[in-house]
């Protein structure tokens, strides 16, 4: 009896510790931080309590970041699924077995390589002179300029492309491998129904996947709230503050400008709360 | 006019051939079962009819229009598979709505339609439920109830009871026989069961290896088996089989197997002197014999199957099984000697290496 019961706490006691000296150790000191005015440029501090959070809800660049994540968030998220729900339908509808196998491949491969590379890859292909990605504008125009990083209004969907490229691509290979495990027959009994080819996938099929393809959203939601290497190798959060996400902004508070921690800690606070209630909320009515 | 012809049908999977040549054609308001071993390719000819799988070769019509390459939905049937392919996240309600949905019929005439269909299967209870939610029979009656609603020319029904429990697969068996007396559709069943061919076919196409083996009504397929598969294939327990050759003895004939000989008089098969031929018995002829007259078989009583009613009793005779289906209270013991006779208008005599029927064709 005393040797069943200590099995479970052997194992879990020593791994529960070291979660929670590496996940509760920082976040509590961000916290504290937060209360406090420390700057990287002197020693001293001071308990400042609310104070840095009430200045964020005054700050008009902080709640410009607050919408670029919003936007960012739903852009990467919206456009991933559109993708991957796209390409994996045609895939199953139009490649066979050797093709598709030949795609799965082909289209895992971006989302392989590291962001920072990625970044750097469409960085350039996107370079106004020599971009293989402008390069269709420029031969079309007569060599015309497209700089699409430099324009507040398409950068931030610019960057978003890179995004989709590497994880709408990957999701399409789930989606089609998803699809690939439905039972066949109430497709087929779909096609005697008069259903037409898109009528079988929007009827059938996606309700029918509907719960992995809820998770395959989350999975993409959380990963895009973790987009930072990626807009700071393309942009770094310009033009302007036209990509300027919240992780950006704090960062550039804490480190690069002006150096105010306390302040970039209660930024980083703010979207820790905000983060937890929204996944909590969406978690819940999917639930349901 | 015929409601299905098939004319020179072949199926190829890429070098396998899985039907060859087909000719078939079904009438009318006919019930037609397709039956056969696993792998014979009756679900195939079923699929192709459906339009679910691609035709390698050959036409098929249905009412009078070639549909190869007509889509599923634009061929006028309805089909009900073994496993009910209901849609798992509707109701039953829209499962059932569903094809008529996609036709774009209105909304007022879609809900009309569901109750009728869902009064005639006693389904109304369950019209808000989710598929999950009810048991297999319920289900298979969504699936018939998914397929009537189209009102069809022709119902498909590949396996639909194979998935069912022994008791339920009777209940449901009456109930779709029920419903062909009343629609008069045409209907092409497929089972490998052949209780289920038997209870509920017109007309009984047998197929093996992708080849018809024969078509006729139950009765004649059951009392007149044109070859050895047949014969073997059709009723339960099983023909026996034992191998004999022919030889000529007066005015009669005489066949030679299984340790003993017997005599026949041989007006109604095809019969020639050395003949190696196949004799099929099926076991409810045999009877117990009581005198030493007439064609005996004989043996030591090994193995006792009660029935209920009857019990099958299984004698070796001249180194071959030999089972008879007796009334119970004529069960003999165990090990003991048994002696069965037959009359000469219940046995069949195949060819021993074509393994077509010997009977002479009936003038009538």
């Amino acid at each position: 009896m005393r040797r069943r019961s200590s099995l479970p706490v052997t194992f879990l006691v020593p791994t529960l510790a070291i979660l929670l000296v590496l996940s509760m150790v920082p976040t509590l000191y961000a916290i504290v931080i937060a209360l406090q005015n420390r700057e990287l440029s002197a020693p001293g501090y001071s308990w400042v309590w609310f104070s840095n959070f009430a200045d964020l809800f005054s700050d008009r660049r902080f709640l410009n970041a607050v919408w670029v994540s919003v936007k960012w968030e739903i852009v990467t998220v919206v456009a991933t699924m559109v993708v991957a729900i796209g390409l994996g339908v045609l895939m199953f509808e139009v490649a066979g077995p050797r093709l598709r196998n030949f795609y799965c491949l082909l289209f895992i491969i971006p989302v392989l390589l590291p962001r920072v590379s990625a970044a750097f890859v469409w960085k350039f292909a996107y370079h106004p002179l020599y971009g293989i990605a402008t390069y269709p504008y420029r031969l079309i125009t007569g060599g015309l300029i497209f700089d699409p990083l430099s324009k507040p209004g398409s950068a931030l969907f610019a960057v978003a492309s890179v995004d989709v490229w590497q994880w709408g691509l990957f999701f399409a290979v789930i989606v089609l491998k998803l699809l690939e495990t439905l039972p066949p027959q109430p497709i087929e009994a779909a096609r005697l129904d008069h259903a037409k080819r898109w009528q079988i996938h929007a009827y059938v099929t996606l309700p029918m996947l509907k719960a992995p393809l809820i998770s395959l959203m989350f999975v993409k939601m959380i990963e895009s709230l973790r987009s930072f290497d990626l807009i700071y190798v393309m942009t770094r959060g310009g033009p302007g503050v036209a990509t300027e996400t919240l992780d950006m902004y704090a960062f550039s508070q804490g480190f690069i400008e002006s150096g105010k921690v306390s302040y970039a800690s209660a930024m980083a606070v703010l979207m820790m709360i905000a983060t937890v209630i929204t996944f909590t909320m969406l978690w819940k009515r999917v639930q349901a | 006019m015929s409601a299905i012809v098939c004319s020179h049908v072949d199926k190829a999977y890429g070098a396998t051939t899985v039907i060859r040549d087909l000719n078939l054609a079904i009438e009318e308001h006919e019930f037609v079962v397709f039956l056969g071993p696993s792998g014979c390719g009756k679900s195939t000819l079923l699929r192709m009819l459906a339009g679910l799988e691609d035709i390698s070769g050959g036409e098929v019509s249905i009412g009078g229009k070639v549909v190869n390459d007509l889509e599923p939905g634009d061929r006028g049937i309805a089909m009900v598979f073994q496993n009910y392919a209901l849609y798992p996240h509707m109701t039953i309600f829209d499962n059932i709505a569903f094809g008529l949905k996609r036709q774009k019929v209105p909304a007022g005439e879609i809900k009309k339609r569901v109750e009728a269909v869902s009064r005639t299967l006693g389904l109304e209870p369950y019209l808000g439920r989710k598929p999950t939610e009810l048991s297999g029979g319920q289900q298979q009656r969504v699936a018939i109830a998914r397929a009537m609603i189209k009102t069809p020319k022709v119902f498909l029904f590949d396996e639909p009871l194979s998935n069912l429990d022994a008791k339920l697969r009777n209940h449901m068996r009456v109930e779709i026989a029920r419903l062909h007396q009343s629609l008069k559709t045409t209907t092409v069943y497929v089972t490998h069961d052949q209780l289920e061919a038997m209870t509920l076919a017109d007309r009984i196409v047998l197929l093996k290896d992708g080849v018809i083996e024969q078509i006729g009504s139950p009765a004649e397929i059951y009392r007149r088996p044109g070859n050895q598969f047949v014969a073997g294939f059709i009723g339960t327990p099983n023909m026996n089989f034992i191998e004999a050759t022919v030889g000529r003895k007066g005015d009669g004939w005489t066949l030679t197997g299984a340790g003993t000989v017997l005599s026949l008089e041989g007006s109604g098969f095809h019969l020639q002197h050395g003949d190696r031929v196949v004799l099929g018995i099926r076991p409810p002829d045999l009877k117990t014999a009581n005198g030493s007259a007439g064609n005996i078989l004989q043996g030591t009583a090994d193995l006792i199957e009660f029935h209920g009613n009857d019990a099958l009793v299984t004698f070796g005779s001249g180194g071959k099984e030999i089972s008879a289906l007796v009334p119970a209270r004529e069960c003999p013991e165990l090990r003991a000697l048994v002696r069965y006779s037959f009359d000469e208008e219940s046995i069949h005599l195949f060819d021993a290496e074509t393994g077509k029927s010997l009977r002479r064709q009936q003038v009538s």
